[in-house]
């Protein structure tokens, strides 16, 4: 798709709506699909579930068993969040384009850090503390990723600017609280000012994530829907969310409606399930 | 083609003169000295600055317009020599002639990169031992990464302060190369020293010679390429070094620039078609040049794209899939003597490859004269 076509289906009106009812029914199948789930899970620990564990869990069913390596700070967890900070000074028409912005972004984060302390992006203290060399290429690597986000869309046929990364959505299973669905999205496109009654109108969802999308890409990109519609239930539930895997070339749009929503709430069980079992298993004494 | 010559004058170096479409040039390295007799100088220099973009953009033919049916084309030619019928199984098999069973979920997806075409296709006995094991490092291994994560850092930030430590620092947070870093950092003196002047002298031909690119051209390096064939059985992955041009819309806008440290091959020409392909079955509209850039010497080979390399590219990935689908699949390695069996860590125990060897070398003590 190209990017005027990927922009005029991103921001059209919407074409269906999930009514509370609907929304309601499904918390409910979701919360009594993952209460027994979570139960299983070894005393004091809590399961975050984010899109990449939704792949993962079908694509590579043993991968969540293995023991996760500790936390370091790479090139590559840095280049989303300074990817998207390069794309929004576009976007804003502070630069022409990433390869431009990206230096001047992560130079002004690491110096709103040292003065002021306040952490935007919690990479900048190891961004500053790097030599040259290393940054130059968590620069580039950024700049790849920002490029592929920048160079999908025709920016300037968007009716409201949209915004681009933010917080991610939580929502915390009432009936398990030791769960919680994370749902992330690159950009929030306003499709509606407001609604009849002054509410804010529905938005509109863009996603990137690599590889080549799976044969069950639609429930994969209703799943931050989901999370959204569950966070905010008196907030319209997101009318459409955009898939763009850009190593392979491939845009893919869905409209939110209840049937696409309870596939993408299975998905969930199915990855809970998945989780829960791994996490049994590394519980286990060796 | 390549000949040898000798320079004239007291500051004698011995080049090579390497001979190409563009005329000849003379390039330094180590060579056979051969009398010539005196020509008025003409050396040849490498191209910079503007004149790398001009070669880049202007390459003498018109640019593929974006065209929904060279890509059909293209991928039903992909799909039919790879997903053809067997007729022994008496089903559509997964890749034509393998033999090999129909893909299911688990089955493991073949992924066919530049590297793995060209090792299966020169010897499947030489790809498999290859695939099994990281190699051990190389000083040229060691010259090309850094100069790869060199490159980058031009293009992005624009400068080089000291290559050594900047290319050090930029591998030093690649958890893939740490072996590496390992390796340099264990290096003996003198060995780290020469590396460290072959890394500075290709730093400095590069900053020397490489263009500024502008920033509305949208230059990207390391961009990934991903291709699924095959009902997902096979993906064709790609990985190159710099794309410049906005991502196609009506017509090819996009450069894909390849960067060497090493010698010129002539297997890297095929690399760059494998290249141009996975970017049109994943793009509008296909690059319009693909090209090489080897940092060692500043020669600069260029490709525009056209159908017929297209096809050529797709009839060698099916033939090169073919062999690294029977391969995943329990086929027999196949080994076929080539110029490679002389690194090939099989030679010891490959029968033909031994052959070849001593072809090889009794042609070269002959001598030319003797046909050689």
């Amino acid at each position: 798709m190209r990017p005027g076509q990927l922009t005029r289906a991103l921001s059209a009106p919407p074409t269906c709506s999930v009514d509370d009812a609907c929304r309601a029914h499904l918390r409910d199948r979701l919360s009594s699909g993952l209460a027994p789930l979570v139960e299983r899970l070894p005393r004091r620990q809590r399961l975050v579930v984010n899109l990449s564990d939704l792949r993962r869990a079908r694509e590579r069913p043993d991968s969540p068993s293995r023991q996760q390596e500790p936390f370091a700070w790479k090139p590559v967890f840095v280049r989303r969040s300074l990817g998207l900070a390069v794309v929004d000074a576009c976007a804003v028409g502070r630069f022409r384009s990433p390869a431009e912005a990206v230096g001047p972004v992560a130079s002004e984060a690491v110096a709103e850090w040292e003065r002021t302390g306040w952490r935007a992006f919690h990479w900048e203290p190891w961004f500053a503390g790097l030599h040259r060399g290393a940054r130059a290429l968590v620069l580039s690597e950024a700049v790849t990723w920002a490029t592929s986000l920048w160079a999908s869309f025709d920016w300037a046929a968007f009716n409201e600017r949209p915004r681009v990364g933010g917080g991610d959505d939580q929502w915390v299973c009432p009936d398990a609280g030791a769960l919680i669905l994370k749902g992330r999205s690159e950009l929030r496109v306003p499709l509606a000012a407001t609604g009849p009654d002054g509410a804010a109108g529905p938005v509109a969802l863009a996603c990137v994530a690599g590889g080549r999308p799976s044969d069950e890409w639609a429930a994969e990109l209703a799943y931050p829907a989901l999370v959204a519609a569950l966070r905010s239930p008196t907030r319209p539930v997101p009318a459409r969310v955009a898939g763009l895997w850009p190593d392979a070339g491939i845009h893919l749009v869905v409209d939110i409606d209840g049937e696409v929503l309870a596939s993408a709430v299975d998905r969930v069980v199915a990855t809970v399930h998945v989780m829960v079992e791994a996490r049994r298993l590394l519980a286990q004494p060796a | 083609m390549v000949t040898d010559r000798a320079e004239e004058g007291p500051a004698v170096e011995r080049r090579r003169q390497v001979v190409t479409a563009g005329g000849a040039r003379s390039v330094p390295g180590p060579m056979k000295v051969v009398r010539r007799p005196p020509r008025a100088s003409h050396d040849w220099h490498p191209l910079a600055g503007q004149a790398i973009l001009e070669r880049l953009r202007v390459t003498g033919r018109p640019r593929l317009k974006s065209d929904p049916d060279l890509q059909v084309r293209l991928r039903g030619s992909l799909e039919r020599g790879l997903l053809g019928h067997d007729r022994d199984a008496g089903h559509d098999a997964p890749v034509a002639g393998s033999g090999a069973a129909p893909p299911s979920p688990s089955s493991p997806v073949v992924v066919v990169t530049k590297d793995r075409l060209t090792g299966v296709l020169a010897c499947e006995a030489h790809h498999v031992a290859g695939e099994f094991g990281d190699r051990p490092p190389t000083p040229a291994m060691a010259c090309g990464a850094l100069v790869d994560v060199l490159f980058r850092q031009l293009i992005a930030v624009g400068s080089i302060d000291d290559p050594m430590a900047d290319g050090m620092a930029a591998l030093g947070v690649d958890d893939r190369q740490q072996d590496l870093v390992s390796w340099i950092v264990g290096m003996a003196p003198a060995e780290r020293e020469a590396l460290r002047a072959e890394v500075e002298r290709q730093a400095g031909a590069l900053i020397r010679h490489w263009p500024a690119l502008e920033p509305a051209w949208l230059p990207r390096t390391q961009e990934s390429m991903r291709v699924g064939l095959a009902r997902g059985a096979v993906e064709l992955s790609a990985r190159v070094d710099l794309a410049i041009g906005r991502p196609a819309e009506d017509e090819a806008s996009v450069a894909l620039v390849e960067i060497k440290a090493g010698a010129r091959r002539v297997e890297h020409r095929a690399d760059l078609h494998f290249y141009a392909l996975v970017e049109t079955l994943r793009s509008p509209a296909p690059p319009f040049v693909v090209a090489t850039y080897y940092t060692r010497t500043g020669e600069l080979d260029v490709d525009p794209v056209t159908e017929e390399l297209l096809v050529g590219a797709v009839r060698r990935t099916i033939v090169g899939t073919r062999s690294l689908w029977s391969l995943a699949h329990g086929s027999i390695p196949r080994r076929t003597p080539n110029s490679l069996c002389g690194r090939c860590t099989l030679l010891p125990e490959c029968e033909p490859g031994q052959a070849r060897v001593e072809r090889s070398e009794a042609a070269w003590a002959r001598g030319p004269e003797d046909g050689g």
